[in-house]
């Protein structure tokens, strides 16, 4: 079963998104700031098939998220999907700079992150 | 009966002491008044002010954070990490490493991947020279930028530093050990996008020269926001992160806290009602950069930089001929370590009185001067009778009261009356600012906590405010004779003891 | 010391001893009392505000996660809602009767429901936002929405312009149109904004007809409304450019022309740089220079010499923008001899942004500069600092 980290501190938003992704049949580990984001995917030894992050959260931005996982080599890339509610050009160029595979703003369409999930993490 | 001379002078002085009280005590109910409306409508508004509209908005002006650290390498990284993370769209993080003689600059160095960069640095305000000046090759941590200076011996050269080297039209003056909530910035903006330029009338047809519609603008530019600062004593910090709210168990915070209640929530919040703020605290305060460079900057030979800032940018509005306006917001966004025993407490509260007799000396021009207005009227004569003067007064009243005592003059039945009425306002005063705090927010998590915090208002008359008095008073002694030298030394390691407080 | 008065004396003495007392005296004990009831009323207040604070807090975290389950069971996660919704009419489908049991009777619980509703809508837009305003409709919650409008206290009034904003409900122009006048400033820019986005026919009527400045916060809300708002039809911007005599209007209008890249409004903007207000001119200048509009270079370098500061920079970033290349002598002059260090550094940046076509200028002014000059140089250059 194909793993998924999804990093969102409102938590409306991640008890959803959480269930819809499950719903998919994906396993979703859902974290609710950037320490227990680090927190899970050392755990996990960054196995994940996917990661989806919030930019703005406490104690570590997406930002830092991203750059954590891209420096971390292992044999497979992690995609990563950033959903955020900020959206302007310097955060998403600099989302895509640091390694991001995609970019959502919020408000989302459920049935769009789907799709993105399934191309990046496979079915 | 002919009355002696001293006779006259005790009657005089009495009569003095009873219109002073009954201005004080009219003050306070006043400010109780003004912040209860302010505080009901800032919580209406609230109801529907989403906040977020900012951060989606291409529009949001830029801040920059300064934040100037000396000695702080126990906590820098953690506080740095949490200033990177506030959520506002468009900001920056400025550290200013004031000459450390430990490993704050090391740190920051390995912990953010820094390297050094050649700035076109401006040095609009004169500071110490700044030796290096350092961004991250990271770019998760592009906000951050590092300057390292020589030191300059106090807090106001720093934020100097940090004003010349910063990019945005705004800048958010804190400490490195404060703790800021996360939506601090887009809170603390929203005065300055509520009041610009709302007009009163206008006039007439557009005008045939240049086709606008003229109109008689209000044009009162908010040239600095403040908002509630609490004491963090005894709160659980998670790496830079408040996880529970909890008043100070020990028992010189636990005042403090009261006095911080007090003074923002009732006081600075009535005091923004009729725009005249008489400071913004050096924990926590935004700025409109351009008048603060035209003001000069923070002043590095001040005890008590913060309140002299904000007074020199409104002489400067005055002096221009422009409208302005401080404002406060009731929430708390900032929490601060308050000195846990009484050699910090009194080493800082001696600072503070040292502060405020330096401030009366160098703006003495402006006290009664109608030409500054609210200012010179209303803030500074304030400043001036109930908080310069007041522990004085205090001082002579303890003193008179011994002297009639001894002398048999005395009438207990009125003497105890009286202080009773004094002591019950005073705890009643307190009382209020508790309740106006608790109607911004639900602090603290039970409501044992918050009558324990209240029952404070009790005890403060007798244990704490004495103390107040005394090294206020020993701040304008060190004042008046100058001790210098030593207290250079001092104020180093108490670096950024915060801001002024009045006793309100 | 005496304290018989507190003490053994009866009332009657006590009041005559308080009638023949000073005036401060009886002042003092008036206020003796009245703290003290002051302060009992305050502890009462801020326990019973605590308990109802602890209460509502308490019942929200009850009712929320039903009214989640209830959402997705019904309305995410219902197939049948789904395969219907091509064909048209899928309004009927949701499922009421769960919205309609015991805790959505009362008025908090159709509040909460409300409240839940809008947030699920500041996360989700497209097929899950689309029925979550239908079931707001369908239970009639909108009812609840309009009746706050005719409150007589102004917030509630707002409130309700808020929710029926955010759920997309058009609201009668009569009903909405005295709201725009208001005196109440809040209540008329949220009127105002709501007029925009649910008015049929002319949403940007007021435009016209407004005096008064628009707030930066007034723009931030109108932006993200003109902006997010789907089917409506944007006007051409660039004719209250021309016509409003209200600045802010004007200079809002500068950044939508911006935003939705209308190049036909660039006469109008040209011809504003003609104004003698500099803040205007200073929005002009950054909106030719955002849309890259080449043919304005040459006037922008005419008028360059009596500008004010802010106008200048502008002029300098804007050529910084257009990036034709042709100014590169210009800027290069501005940099070297320029007494002000902003019109410099923007100046060098300008040089900077010139890509390829600048590569000699840049070279030959690393080689000749002096120590300020080369570290303003090295400041722009360098892909670490965005500012």
């Amino acid at each position: 079963m194909q793993k998924i980290l999804y990093i969102e501190d409102e938590l409306l938003m991640q008890n959803i998104v959480d269930k819809i992704l499950s719903r998919e049949g994906y396993e979703v580990d859902v974290a609710n700031d950037g320490k227990m984001a680090m927190q899970k995917l050392i755990e996990n030894n960054f196995d994940y098939s996917l990661v989806i992050t919030d930019i703005m959260m406490p104690y570590a931005n997406g930002f830092e998220i991203i750059s954590k996982i891209r420096n971390y080599t292992s044999p497979k890339k992690i995609p990563i999907i950033v959903v955020s509610t900020i959206g302007n050009e310097d955060a998403i160029l600099e989302a895509f700079k640091l390694g991001a595979d995609d970019f959502l703003k919020k408000p989302i369409m459920a049935g769009e992150l789907l799709i993105r999930v399934k191309r990046l993490a496979g079915q | 009966m002919e009355l002696t001379f001293w006779q006259k002078v005790g009657y005089f002085y009495e009569n003095i002491i009873f219109v002073y009280g009954l201005a004080l005590l009219g003050l306070y109910a006043l400010l109780a008044i003004l912040s209860f409306i302010g505080i009901r409508r800032f919580q209406k508004r609230n109801t529907y002010t989403d906040y977020t509209k900012i951060l989606q908005s291409p529009l949001a002006p830029g801040i920059s954070i300064i934040a100037p650290a000396f000695n702080e390498g126990v906590t820098i990284i953690q506080n740095v990490r949490s200033l990177l993370t506030l959520n506002y769209p468009r900001y920056e993080v400025i550290i200013i490493n004031d000459g450390s003689t430990d490993d704050t600059l090391e740190k920051l160095i390995t912990e953010f991947e820094l390297t050094e960069v050649a700035f076109a640095y401006n040095p609009r305000i004169q500071t110490q020279p700044v030796k290096r000046i350092f961004k991250s090759t990271n770019s998760a941590y592009d906000k951050l930028l590092v300057v390292d200076k020589v030191n300059g011996k106090c807090k106001a050269d720093g934020a100097n530093a940090g004003i010349n080297a910063s990019a945005f039209d705004y800048f958010l003056c804190t400490d490195v050990d404060c703790i800021i909530e996360k939506d601090t910035l887009l809170k603390m903006i929203k005065p300055f996008m509520d009041e610009q330029n709302s007009t009163i009338k206008t006039i007439g047809a557009p005008c045939e020269e240049c086709g606008y519609q003229h109109t008689i603008e209000n044009n009162q530019r908010v040239i600095a926001t403040g908002a509630t600062l609490r004491v963090a004593n005894s709160c659980e910090i998670d790496e830079g992160v408040i996880t529970r709210i909890r008043p100070p168990q020990k028992l010189i915070p636990r005042f403090q806290e009261l006095e911080y209640i007090r003074s923002y929530v009732l006081g600075k919040m009535g005091w923004s009602m009729m725009n005249c703020v008489p400071n913004i605290s050096g924990g926590l305060g935004l700025f409109d950069k351009d008048i603060a460079i035209k003001a000069g900057g923070y002043d590095h030979k001040s005890f008590a930089e913060d309140m002299d800032i904000i007074t020199r940018m409104c002489t400067y509005m005055i002096d221009n001929g422009k409208k302005y306006a401080i404002r406060y917001i009731p929430t708390t966004q900032c929490w601060t370590e308050g000195p846990p025993n009484l050699k910090i407490f009194s080493r800082q509260r001696t600072r503070w009185g040292r502060g405020l007799a330096q401030i009366m000396k160098i703006h003495k021009k402006a006290i009664l001067n109608p030409k500054y207005g609210r200012l010179g009227l209303v803030v500074f004569p304030y400043n001036l009778f109930f908080e310069f003067l007041a522990p004085i007064i205090e001082f002579t009243g303890i003193l008179y009261y011994i002297y009639i005592i001894i002398t048999g003059q005395i009438n207990w039945h009125f003497a105890l009356i009286l202080l009773l009425f004094v002591y019950l306002y005073s705890v009643m005063i307190s009382t209020f600012a508790i309740l106006w705090d608790q109607l911004t927010y639900r602090y603290y998590n039970t409501w044992r906590e918050v009558v324990g915090l209240s029952l404070m208002a009790f005890l403060e008359p007798f244990l704490y405010h004495p103390l107040i008095v005394f090294f206020a008073l020993r701040g304008y002694v060190f004042f008046l004779f100058g001790t210098k030298q030593k207290w250079g030394n001092m104020q180093r390691q108490g670096f950024a003891k915060k801001e002024m407080i009045p006793q309100v | 010391m005496d304290f018989s008065y507190f003490t053994d004396a009866s009332i009657a003495q006590l009041l005559e001893e308080f009638y023949y007392s000073p005036l401060i005296i009886q002042i003092a004990i008036f206020f003796i009392f009245f703290s003290v009831l002051c302060i009992l009323v305050t502890y009462t207040s801020i326990l019973t505000k605590r308990y109802k604070g602890y209460r509502l807090e308490k019942k929200l975290e009850r009712i929320n996660p039903i009214i989640d389950d209830l959402i997705l069971k019904n309305i995410i996660f219902n197939d049948e809602l789904n395969k219907d919704a091509e064909e048209g009419e899928p309004a009927n489908l949701i499922p009421l009767h769960d919205f309609q049991k015991i805790p959505f009777k009362s008025a908090f619980g159709k509040q909460a429901l409300i409240n839940r509703i809008i947030s699920f809508r500041k996360s989700f837009k497209g097929t899950i936002a689309f029925y979550l305003r239908q079931l707001y409709i369908d239970l009639e919650l909108d009812k609840q929405s309009f009746n706050k409008m005719k409150s007589v206290k102004w917030d509630k009034k707002v409130v309700a312009l808020v929710e029926l904003t955010a759920m997309d409900m058009s609201i009668a122009d009569v009903n909405i149109l005295p709201l725009t006048n208001s005196k109440n400033s809040e209540l008329r820019a949220e009127a105002r904004h709501a007029y925009i986005k649910l008015s049929k026919n002319e949403p940007f009527k007021f435009f016209d007809v407004v005096t008064e400045p628009l707030l930066m916060w007034d723009q931030i809300q109108l932006f993200k409304i003109i902006t997010t708002t789907e089917d409506i039809a944007i006007p051409n911007f660039a004719r209250w450019v021309t016509y409003s005599t209200n600045k802010s209007i004007v200079s809002f209008c500068l950044k939508l022309i911006v935003y939705y890249n209308q190049v036909d409004g660039i006469p109008a903007v040209i011809k504003l740089l003609d104004t003698k207000d500099h803040g205007l001119r200073a929005n002009a200048i950054n909106c030719l220079g955002k849309l890259k509009v080449d043919e304005v270079e040459d006037k922008l370098l005419e008028i360059y010499g009596n500008q004010t500061q802010n106008c200048q920079i502008e002029i300098l970033k804007a050529i910084g923008r257009i990036r034709s290349g042709k100014s590169i002598d210009f800027l290069k002059y501005e940099f070297l001899h320029s007494s002000d260090f902003d019109l410099r550094k923007n100046a060098a940046r300008s040089i900077i942004s010139g890509g390829i076509k600048a590569q000699e200028t840049i070279q030959l002014l690393l080689d000749t500069a002096t120590k300020e000059n080369l570290l303003i140089l090295k400041h722009c250059m360098n892909p670490l600092i965005k500012f």
